[in-house]
């Protein structure tokens, strides 16, 4: 690679709002299900737009403060007491937004299970990308030993 | 492939290769003559040194000084990046950051990091981080697109 690379404005911006976008999809859907779940238990199989709407700006919102205040916890390497205070946090706050948008019509043992659902959801995240990052790692890996090889029988490893 | 090899007496000493088609014996002599040609001047304690190539872990520029790493030893170079990269402009030396150039041959193992950045652990126990900017090239250099 002959050229610095150097990334535009632009580039940075969009490199950034396309994963939180990502990380308030992923959220918003399992807040879906839940809800979902939630609605057909109480009979009902119509969801309000209004707590939709509520839902994924929530998740919008956290994807932010997660992704440029909270170190982008649910993507880390470990899982310690300073990433499960950020998941504590997170979970709080769509709990809150839970309580006020009255998505589970006052049920207080429903806002209690979301709570743990939505603390379940985080670590399961982290899992997730965690597998990822370590079949990546195995990957990388094993083209690194191709191409080493490859070094090797073109002599321009270890010389002739 | 006909080996001759003469001792002489007197005038300098050459290496010449004579071939047709490069195969695979011819590929590897000639990679060796090319990196024997590549050899690199360096400093240290106000002493120049020859660098070759093989013996080189990373590249790195620190206060505009560029600073070559083997496995024992650290050499102030007067050479820029760019300069190295020209120079030494082999598939394995690789711009890993805008401050350094990497071996990959010296590297023993690779992490994949989050924000698609990637940890690249080198002989000698030392750790490289290849930013996300350089990851995607890094990968396509492991794959020979590059």
């Amino acid at each position: 690679m002959k050229e610095i690379k150097k990334w535009t404005l632009l580039e940075r911006y969009l490199y950034k709002e396309i994963g939180i976008e990502f990380k308030a999809c992923l959220y918003f859907f399992c807040i879906l299900f839940f809800y979902s779940m939630f609605r057909i238990t109480r009979g009902s199989w119509e969801a309000s737009i209004i707590h939709m709407a509520e839902m994924i700006l929530t998740a919008y919102g956290i994807g932010y403060l997660q992704v440029l205040a909270l170190n982008n916890f649910d993507e880390g390497e470990q899982l310690r007491l300073r990433e499960v205070l950020y998941i504590l946090l997170c979970t709080g706050i769509y709990t809150l937004v839970a309580v006020l948008g009255d998505w589970f019509a006052g049920n207080m043992w429903m806002m209690v299970a979301f709570f743990c659902y939505m603390v379940l959801v985080y670590v399961c995240a982290f899992l997730v990308y965690k597998v990822k990052r370590d079949l990546d790692t195995r990957v990388l890996n094993e083209e690194l030993k191709a191409f080493q090889e490859g070094l090797e029988r073109t002599g321009q490893d270890n010389g002739y | 492939m006909k080996y001759t090899i003469n001792h002489i007496c007197s005038g300098e000493d050459e290496l010449i290769l004579n071939y047709i088609e490069e195969n695979e014996d011819v590929a590897r002599v000639l990679a060796f003559m090319r990196r024997e040609g590549r050899k690199l001047l360096g400093y240290k304690d106000k002493e120049q040194v020859v660098i070759s190539p093989e013996d080189i872990l990373y590249i790195e520029t620190v206060d505009n000084r560029t600073y070559v790493y083997t496995e024992a030893e650290v050499y102030k170079v007067n050479y820029t990046l760019l300069q190295l990269e020209e120079l030494l402009g082999e598939k394995r030396f690789f711009r890993c950051s805008k401050s350094m150039i990497m071996n990959i041959s010296k590297v023993v193992s690779l992490k994949s990091l989050s924000s698609n950045r990637i940890d690249a652990v080198m002989q000698g126990g030392e750790h490289i981080m290849i930013s996300r900017t350089y990851a995607s090239d890094f990968r396509r250099r492991l794959r020979g697109e590059l």
